[in-house]
């Protein structure tokens, strides 16, 4: 599981966390069942107080994407389906910090969607040429 | 006395329970107050890093803290004792790094230092101490006097961690070090915490190191805190405001918080605000300006703020 912090980043660090865990479930790098690091391990290699994991970890189990097995650690639930829940989830989530960006630049929804469509289509300049010629 | 006029932020965190607390302590050497009346209170558990300005007095707290430093007015209860009394006992219950890179005696061995510190703390715990000293690449046989500043820091903070102490008190624990050496030290860190329950109070100028790995914040300057509180209070409370605003425009009248600090151009404007993120975004609204962005602050970035308004005030 690769979790990069960001300080600058608006969330908390505990959603951070969980927000990571989520993206692994969506790309599927994390199934349901397999182990998530212990709390130990991952504050030690984030760095952070081993509270905000914890806290990220209830959480995550709280809203059933997790379970805690006392003495074992902490699995992904056996009934996650990523595909149902987290993916809409973290696909709001990523529209909502877009949305935030595209506002403190002063721009509206619709330019963020002509915007979003012309570089998917490979016209990042939005003039009919595509990719720079190199 | 206690004067907490000059805070911004709260500085009361309620009923504790706290590790480490002192009230109106006050510590003047000759003309200068080191300690103004303060009221430091740690709760039992917390990582909490203490910020502030050269001079501000965060070291000689740290060291009234430990005995070190008599003060002259005021209390102090670190776990139950006075360590003005019982500094012997007091400092039994403490890891300390101190300010300095000063410790032992020069013709000592490093391997005989960490005997001599095992011999006053009990729990000592002789395999954490070879473990730490090998993750930090100390060399028993070297004599305290051929050690580098960060060399010494090193072996400092394998003497206040090993015996697993209620209270750690890290005055600029990573000063000195490189940085691959500081990496592993906030990572050693970490695992300290989840290993063991410990209260730490840190004072750092690199806040920006320890900020995800402590729960608790202040800010000390002359001898007093300008605020006290969860750090995740600090980030959900004290916000900048990003506003695109009319030529000419005053602000409003109520901005729904405490303004710590205006900037920004004529017609964007940049303000730090204390209080409730909806309460002032709809106060900046309603008299006119479009809110663009609303961010919390860093740790390092809510000190300066703050700093930089006790000197305009």
């Amino acid at each position: 599981m690769k979790i990069r912090l960001s300080h600058a980043d608006g969330r908390p660090l505990y959603v951070q966390i969980m927000d990571a865990v989520r993206s692994g479930l969506v790309r599927g790098s994390l199934r349901p069942e397999e182990p998530l690091p212990s709390v130990r391990d991952l504050s030690s290699s984030l760095r952070v107080n081993p509270r905000t994991v914890s806290q990220a970890y209830a959480e995550l189990e709280r809203d059933g994407v997790v379970e805690v097995l006392h003495g074992k650690g902490t699995f992904v639930a056996p009934g996650v389906r990523p595909e149902e829940r987290e993916r809409p989830r973290l696909a709001r989530e990523v529209a909502r910090r877009a949305l935030a960006d595209a506002s403190r630049n002063g721009l509206a929804l619709a330019d963020l969607i002509t915007a979003l469509r012309e570089v998917e289509d490979g016209d990042p300049h939005g003039d009919g040429s595509k990719e720079d010629g190199r | 006395m206690t004067d907490n006029t000059r805070a911004m932020l709260p500085v009361d965190l309620g009923n504790g329970p706290f590790a480490v607390t002192t009230r109106g302590l006050a510590k003047r050497f000759g003309s200068v107050r080191a300690l103004n009346g303060l009221d430091l209170q740690v709760p039992e558990g917390a990582a909490y890093v203490l910020v502030g300005p050269n001079g501000a007095g965060k070291s000689t707290l740290i060291r009234t803290l430990m005995g070190l430093v008599r003060y002259q007015a005021g209390t102090v209860d670190v776990q139950g004792c006075d360590p003005a009394g019982r500094g012997a006992e007091v400092r039994a219950g403490i890891g300390y790094v101190p300010e300095g890179h000063r410790f032992g005696y020069a013709w000592m061995t490093v391997g005989r230092w960490l005997e001599h510190q095992a011999v006053y703390h009990p729990s000592w715990d002789k395999g954490y101490a070879r473990e730490l000293s090998t993750r930090y690449g100390i060399d028993p046989a070297r004599k305290c006097h051929t050690l580098s500043k960060g060399e010494s820091r090193r072996v400092q903070l394998v003497a206040a961690l090993a015996h697993r102490p209620p209270i750690l008190l890290l005055d600029e624990p990573t000063d000195g070090l490189d940085h691959v050496v500081r990496d592993e030290t906030l990572s050693i860190l970490s695992e300290h915490l989840a290993d063991s329950p410990t209260t730490v109070l840190i004072s750092t100028h690199r806040v920006y190191e320890v900020e995800p790995l402590v729960d608790h914040v202040g800010v000390l300057s002359e001898g007093r805190l300008l605020g006290q509180l969860p750090r995740d209070e600090l980030h959900g409370r004290l916000l900048c405001y990003w506003a695109d605003v009319p030529e000419g425009w005053s602000g409003p009248g109520d901005p729904g918080g405490r303004v710590v600090r205006r900037s920004g151009a004529a017609r964007a404007i940049e303000w730090t605000v204390w209080g409730d993120r909806d309460t002032v975004t709809r106060g900046l609204s309603e008299a006119g300006a479009a809110v663009r962005e609303v961010a919390p602050l860093s740790v390092d970035e809510a000190a300066v703020a703050l700093l930089s308004a006790r000197e305009a005030s």
